[in-house]
């Protein structure tokens, strides 16, 4: 390189503040670009992750235990017993938080007025509680109290459109392995909300040991749900329960909701996506930025040449501006991002599109998640992508033969 | 009367089979009502008797009866024709003979389990339990309504509230209140027999003692020998325009009814 790098940068430097006005708007078009790319993708995440975490408690649990045919055929008839020595080990091992067995299969529901389909889940409060069900969400009177609690907790829409409420009797109908009507009337001691309507209108909970009384089952269950420490990988416990489980389907949550563990592979790609879109229309503006400025200085990019600047220096030297340009923007829209992920960590409330949200399986409050990976990612494609449409602009100054630059005005 | 005949009755107390005893009962009830606890049980036990002394003659010991249905809607009416038959209380099977369309069309009931046959598609459909609210053959009678069979008995507890004359003869009205574990939705429901155990009326009220729907008995003629509800009508009190009645051609009690008639081989293929 015939010149220094430090005369290089000074020439880019002043040739960006040159023209400060147009660089200016550039810059906030980058800071802007960039500020979209870690805001959104931040949203995104967010959105997932509470996707996951809801799907996770609705499951609930990181790894479930079937019958075979269970998930097919989720009838009382694909049921398992209550664990047994091998797989008990397991269970009460270090790596599991939390397990119960449950009971679900599907019922309906009838009041004076109305008859439902829901999924009547016979549970043990305790370990309902300690897999995630949270107890701020029952809104009039209480959760059941134990396994033989002769009561049933529904959801508030299933309340709303029974049209029946806390206090009053209602008759939940299934049918026994025999496949003979198993029904019993039930009364309502809790109304739990939750954020999926779907959920508040179709999930009865009843004590487990009045459940299994009903459908004739003795103790059989229909699942056994375990919690371990890291949603992210629950694989091992999955592992370990299926060597205790033979003749079970033991599977983690990633198998049993493909939509979220989907949804979790899809996000990587799509967050890549968005950044490369946003910087296409970003790149419009760069060009055209870098573009202008070299048919302003025509003729002094002649006269460097004229004087000895070899082509090489000349692409060096507006690509080392565009460099400056891209890495003031940035900085500044790194520094606008963070600024406003934070404030915002206590979550966005979007209840206005609560409906549309809710189609997807979000809810109505918004997290966004600031995940660092993701502000490297959006940097290095802003820097080399930039870098990458500069040549263009650099290559054409290049190109200019000396004496017909110097003969332009 | 064919009443002494009837071995059904025989555990009756006479207390309810002539107008002169149910004044005796009627003092029962005052005495009831005055000493509580030491009478209580025996006036619910009456009522009970009540109830099942109804059921018995409604039923016999078996019995074989033709009817129409009618099913009214506000812009639309139609009517079937069925035949029917019942063993006890649990055994029913009932086949359409009018329209021609539905004609074969048949239920047949054993205990609380339920099964219909369709010609059509010549199959025996089990009900599931996710169809017993829904209406039977379209009616105003759900499933759970046509197959509760004893339900009334056994399921609740009986009390007789009062007994009036109504044109020279007793009627008797029992609410009835569902056990705790019940599997029924109903608050209660209130019962009006008569003296002679025609069921005059069944009040179905909801939980927070409004009235839902009535079965109601418009017409009592003599058929096959006893007094018979020949006419009853469902109906919904919110929706007074539409309802089903059913109306009684022709029944009798007490014959030899031939065996298998309560099968699934005979729901498909009929042999009476």
């Amino acid at each position: 390189m015939a010149m220094p790098v430090a005369a290089m940068s000074r020439l880019a430097w002043r040739n960006l503040w040159r023209n400060y006005r147009r660089t200016v708007i550039m810059l906030l078009a980058i800071a802007l670009g960039v500020w979209a790319m870690i805001f959104m993708t931040a949203l995104m995440r967010g959105m997932v992750d509470d996707m996951v975490q809801q799907g996770i408690v609705a499951l609930p649990g990181h790894v479930q235990v079937h019958a075979e045919a269970y998930r097919d055929d989720p009838s009382i008839t694909h049921s398992l017993p209550a664990p047994g020595k091998a797989m008990l080990e397991v269970l009460e091992s270090r790596q599991v938080i939390a397990w119960s067995s449950r009971i679900k299969v599907p019922a309906m529901i009838s009041s004076e007025y109305e008859n439902r389909g829901i999924s009547l889940l016979g549970i043990d409060p305790e370990g309902e509680l300690a897999l995630g069900f949270d107890p701020d969400d029952i809104v009039a009177g209480q959760f059941l109290t134990d396994a033989g609690d002769g009561g049933v907790v529904i959801g508030r829409k299933l309340a709303e459109r029974l049209e029946t409420r806390l206090g009053k009797r209602v008759v939940v109908m299934s049918q026994d392995p025999g496949n003979t009507i198993a029904d019993r009337g039930f009364r309502i001691v809790g109304i739990f909300k939750a954020e999926l309507e779907n959920r508040e209108e179709t999930i009865v909970y009843a004590g487990r040991d009045v459940v299994q009384a009903m459908l004739r089952v003795g103790n059989d269950v229909s699942e056994i749900a375990v919690l371990g420490h890291d949603y992210r990988t629950p694989e091992k416990l999955a592992a370990d329960l299926g060597d205790a489980a033979a003749g079970f389907e033991v599977l983690s949550w990633l198998e049993l909701d493909p939509y979220l563990s989907t949804m979790m592979k899809v996000m990587d790609g799509f967050v890549l996506v968005w950044m490369v879109v946003i910087f296409l229309a970003l790149s419009f503006g760069l060009v055209n930025t870098l573009m202008m400025a070299i048919f302003e200085r025509v003729r002094e990019i002649g006269l460097m040449r004229a004087l000895g600047m070899r082509p090489s220096a000349i692409v060096y030297e507006i690509l080392v501006e565009s460099l400056m340009l891209l890495a003031l923007g940035l900085l500044l829209g790194n520094v606008l991002a963070v600024s406003t992920i934070i404030p915002l960590k206590s979550g966005i409330d979007v209840s206005v599109v609560a409906e549309g949200m809710e189609m997807m399986g979000a809810s109505s409050m918004l997290y966004p998640v600031l995940q660092w990976p993701d502000v490297l990612l959006a940097n290095a494609v802003v820097i080399v992508l930039g870098i990458l449409t500069s040549l263009l602009p650099a290559w054409r100054a290049s190109q200019y033969r000396p004496v017909e630059a110097l003969a332009r005005n | 009367m064919s009443l002494s005949k009837d071995s059904g009755y025989r555990s009756l107390p006479k207390a309810f089979s002539s107008s002169c005893s149910a004044r005796f009962a009627l003092a029962l009830v005052l005495v009831a009502a005055t000493l509580p606890t030491a009478f209580a049980t025996e006036v619910i036990t009456d009522a009970r008797t009540l109830v099942r002394a109804a059921m018995d003659h409604w039923r016999g010991t078996n019995s074989y009866s033709e009817m129409t249905m009618t099913i009214h809607r506000p812009d639309w009416e139609r009517s079937m024709s069925m035949r029917a038959w019942s063993e006890g209380d649990k055994l029913s099977l009932v086949r359409v003979t009018e329209p021609r369309k539905d004609a074969g069309n048949g239920t047949l009931l054993k205990d609380k389990e339920m099964w219909s046959f369709s010609p059509k598609i010549n199959r025996i459909i089990k009900i599931p339990s996710s169809m017993m609210n829904q209406g039977w053959m379209g009616s105003d009678f759900s499933n759970k309504d046509i197959s509760k069979s004893t339900d009334i008995l056994d399921q609740y507890e009986h009390e007789l509230i009062t007994s009036e004359d109504v044109d020279g003869r007793t009627v008797y009205t029992v609410e009835a209140i569902p056990h705790e574990d019940a599997a029924i939705v109903w608050g209660k429901e209130v019962l009006k027999i008569r003296d002679d155990f025609v069921m005059l009326e069944e009040q179905y009220w909801d939980q927070d003692g409004v009235l839902v729907k009535v079965l109601r008995t418009s017409d009592i003629a003599e058929m096959g020998g006893r007094n018979v509800a020949r006419v009853m009508r469902m109906s919904k009190l919110e929706t007074p325009e539409e309802w089903t009645e059913m109306s009684i051609t022709a029944i009798e009690f007490d014959l030899e009814l031939p065996a298998g008639i309560f099968t699934l081989s005979n729901l498909r293929n009929p042999r009476q």
